[in-house]
């Protein structure tokens, strides 16, 4: 496959007549864009907003990041998600870089959403805090889930999609100013050159714990609860085949521009040829059953064995339960002989002492280390709140809590907040992303 | 200006070798022996008030008092961090150090700081309780270890940030905190380079070293004999509650456990008991809650005489997000009860 990713590089957002990209400003008909928002009966009310880096404004319940892109081929950006199954990877797909689009929620949060500070102290907790951002604050008739912890988002989250291709249409027919360009060759037709070089996978685990539809990660469209692992073109990923679920405890979230950017597989593919033979994605999951967890591992380790795979990257989007999964995948593809890397963040509780995975193996002897869910964050006020500074309290965030004895309530009557990093949205960046890693004190 | 207190044995104290090792505390007001160097390092910024010297015989052996007699020196003292040792490679005067830093961190909140060498056995017994710090074999190391503890002391006192067990210099204390790596790296970069070394065989060092396992042996299996005879008890961390959730047990990351009383019901009914864990689907628990707290099977097993009874209480909690520790102290509390009541089944339910 070969994917031409255009990019656009976003100087400044602004809100005018007309919804067009000129020379790095993006301008957005607003009305345009709610009405986009609107088409679906669902949202009852809408708001659009503008967040850049330095501003003083605190964002919460955040439920979704996109980044705005066009496919020039027909077909949707999302395949099996916001439209047809198209082949994604394949093509040319423009791009709007330095911005997201953000998807708030007006009232209600919940365990899967997070936190976004784009100033300050907070600022440093996760990577939005340094885009353009376009924010969609908005509220739906979805009442059977309103007060529940745990969200699909649904008609937020798709929303949200349909402003990314929405905006994206701005640069269909421009010409972008850097293009990123991926090719990958068949695996059974490469060099001589490329052969001699360790063959590299690396094993994805977005989340998938729900056996109710909705709320888990898709592969083109597909709950990823409900399949086993298959290898993937990572230039699939890249162009939109994935998108991000909500479930998960929102610093371990890989958002749907996390799937779109994966610094980590960009990484791989570009060091193809050059210190490795980067063979693919293998993709998996996180499900909740023990015999789902060990059905996954061994596909992984026979997809592995079968490919001739020397070294893998195993990554997941979570802790806790998942860590099961995280292991008993790098077990299984040592066992097989594959020299495994993991990719994950911690949970080591409130005075940093507790077991940092829930299951860990000597076997995973090489992990990278992204964060800790569990570190305490102390925040002042900001000037302005989009969405509901309460839902980090009241909804069930898995980074808040309504009350404490020895903390005290996560958000104060003055507008400052105490939680811990698990809420920050996709603070841990797990992707490749994360400067952070984990020290002994 | 702050004030420290500081710590020695009857050697550095100043009082005699061996054969005064059995003295009981002495207090001074002003600093004595290695004090002096802590002086000197700590300039006018902080001054050690008080110097606490006792025998290591008679720590050792009379360890309850000689805290007592210390703790109740330092009642109307004021001060701001405490100090003890450098004990070097000597392994009474270690274990002194080590007891004293802890007494005095549990009753008065004050941080404690003390230096040993690796091979001093105190390392082992106090090094997850207390910045212990990496000395040398022998006093001939004074000069290197006492600038290490009154430097990382100043910087306390100042409010500095702290950087990490091995930079700072102390041994680790097994708490895993998130930082910012300078100059920044990636995980992209980390990953690659880690990747390669472990192809090519060559040593790389992994940011989560894996800790040696803490499994407890399951207990012996009961005959259906024994089972017959024996009240069998519920514990889950699925979350049951009564509605309302009386002992505001939290929904994820939970530091909280409750005991319900089930000793009139048959089962727990839908609308008298739900779950608040917020991390699996709540549907089919709240339809019927026995779904993860089997009282209604128990009870016919109870009918049917395969079990003798079902303990009054069923215990519960939240697993989501609970950390290891945590899980492990609630469980060891809901094991007291358990045995305390003569309970030797217990089936212990997830979600």
């Amino acid at each position: 496959m070969k994917l031409k990713l255009g990019n656009f590089y976003v100087k400044e957002i602004v809100f005018g007549d007309k919804t067009e990209y000129k020379n790095g400003i993006l301008t957005v008909n607003k009305q345009e864009a709610l009405d986009v928002v609107n088409e679906d009966d669902h949202i009852t009310s809408a708001e659009l907003y503008i967040a850049n880096p330095g501003d003083s404004i605190r964002m919460t319940p955040v439920k979704e990041a996109i980044e705005p892109r066009c496919r020039l081929a027909e077909g949707p950006l999302f395949p099996g998600a916001t439209g047809e199954i198209i082949q994604a990877g394949d093509g040319t797909t423009h791009c709007l870089k330095d911005m997201s689009i953000l998807v708030v929620g007006e009232h209600y949060g919940g365990f899967q959403d997070g936190l976004i500070d784009m100033s300050g102290e907070g600022a440093k907790y996760t990577g939005f805090s340094q885009l353009k951002n376009l924010v969609l604050v908005a509220d739906t008739d979805e009442d059977f889930e309103r007060t529940e912890q745990q969200k699909k988002n649904h008609a937020l989250r798709w929303a949200g999609m349909r402003l990314a291709e929405y905006i994206g249409e701005t640069v269909r027919d421009l010409e972008p100013e850097k293009s990123d360009v991926y090719e990958t060759t068949p695996l059974l037709q490469r060099t001589e050159k490329e052969n001699e070089l360790p063959n590299v996978a690396i094993v994805l685990q977005p989340q998938s714990q729900m056996e109710e539809s909705g709320y888990n990660g898709l592969v083109y469209g597909w709950d990823c609860n409900h399949m086993v692992p298959t290898l993937m073109d990572p230039c699939e990923v890249l162009d939109g085949a994935v998108i991000s679920g909500s479930f998960m405890p929102c610093s371990s979230k890989w958002s749907t521009y996390s799937f779109q950017n994966f610094p980590m597989i960009r990484r791989l593919l570009d060091e193809h040829g050059k210190t490795i033979n980067f063979v693919g994605v293998i993709m998996s999951n996180l499900n909740v059953a023990l015999e789902q967890k060990e059905r996954s591992a061994l596909f992984v380790a026979q997809i592995a064995k079968s490919l001739g795979v020397d070294a893998a990257i195993v990554a997941e989007e979570g802790y806790g339960n998942p860590d099961a999964d995280f292991i008993a995948c790098i077990v299984a593809l040592e066992d097989a002989g594959v020299k495994t890397i993991g990719l994950t963040n911690e949970a080591t509780g409130r005075d940093g002492a507790s077991q940092p995975l829930v299951s860990l193996d000597e076997k995973a002897d090489a992990i990278v280390s992204c964060g800790n869910v569990s570190d305490l964050i102390e925040l002042p006020p900001m000037e302005t709140v989009l969405g509901e500074l309460e839902a980090l309290a009241r909804d069930g965030n898995s980074g808040g809590w309504w009350d404490d004895e020895l903390l005290g309530p996560s958000v104060r009557k003055d507008g400052s907040i105490i939680m811990e990093n698990n809420g920050m949205f996709c603070g841990d960046q797990v992707v490749g992303w994360s400067t952070k890693t984990m020290a002994e004190f | 200006m702050k004030k420290a207190i500081l710590y020695l044995n009857q050697f550095f104290g100043q009082v005699g070798g061996e054969d005064m090792a059995h003295i009981e505390p002495v207090f001074h007001d002003k600093p004595v022996g290695p004090g002096m160097a802590f002086q000197a390092n700590f300039g006018e910024d902080v001054k050690i008030t008080h110097t606490i010297v006792c025998g290591d015989n008679y720590m050792g052996s009379n360890t309850e008092d000689a805290l007592k007699t210390i703790m109740a020196f330092l009642e109307d003292k004021e001060f701001d961090i405490f100090l003890a040792g450098p004990a070097f490679r000597a392994g009474r005067y270690g274990a002194a150090c080590g007891h004293v830093c802890k007494a005095v961190q549990d009753k008065f909140g004050v941080t404690a700081i003390t230096s040993m060498n690796d091979e001093n056995p105190g390392v082992e017994m106090f090094k997850s309780q207390m910045y212990i710090f990496k000395g040398g074999a022998s006093a001939a190391a004074m000069r290197q270890d006492v600038p290490k503890m009154a430097g990382f002391a100043k910087k306390i006192l100042n409010g500095e940030p702290l950087l990490p067990a091995a930079e700072e210099g102390y041994f680790g204390r097994g708490i895993r905190k998130q930082i910012w790596l300078e100059p920044a790296a990636p995980a992209t970069d980390r990953v690659m380079d880690m990747l390669l070394k472990k192809i090519n065989g060559e040593p790389f060092v992994s940011e989560l070293p894996i800790p040696k396992a803490d499994r407890v042996p399951i207990a012996d299996a009961l005959t259906p004999e024994e089972l017959s005879k024996s009240e069998v008890a519920l514990v889950t961390s699925g979350g049951i509650v009564p509605v309302g959730n009386p002992d505001r047990i939290q929904s994820a990351s939970a530091t909280k456990w409750g005991a319900y009383d089930i000793s009139e019901m048959e089962g727990l009914k839908s609308g008298e008991f739900f779950t608040i864990h917020a991390g699996y689907d709540p549907a089919a628990a709240n339809e019927d809650p026995n779904r993860t707290v089997p009282v209604d099977v128990l009870r016919e097993f109870e009918k049917e005489g395969k079990i003798g009874g079902i303990y009054k209480y069923f215990y519960s909690t939240v697993g989501t997000g609970t950390t290891q520790a945590e899980a492990s102290r609630m469980g060891q509390e809901i094991a007291e009860g358990l045995i305390k009541d003569g309970i030797k089944a217990a089936i212990l339910t997830s979600t």
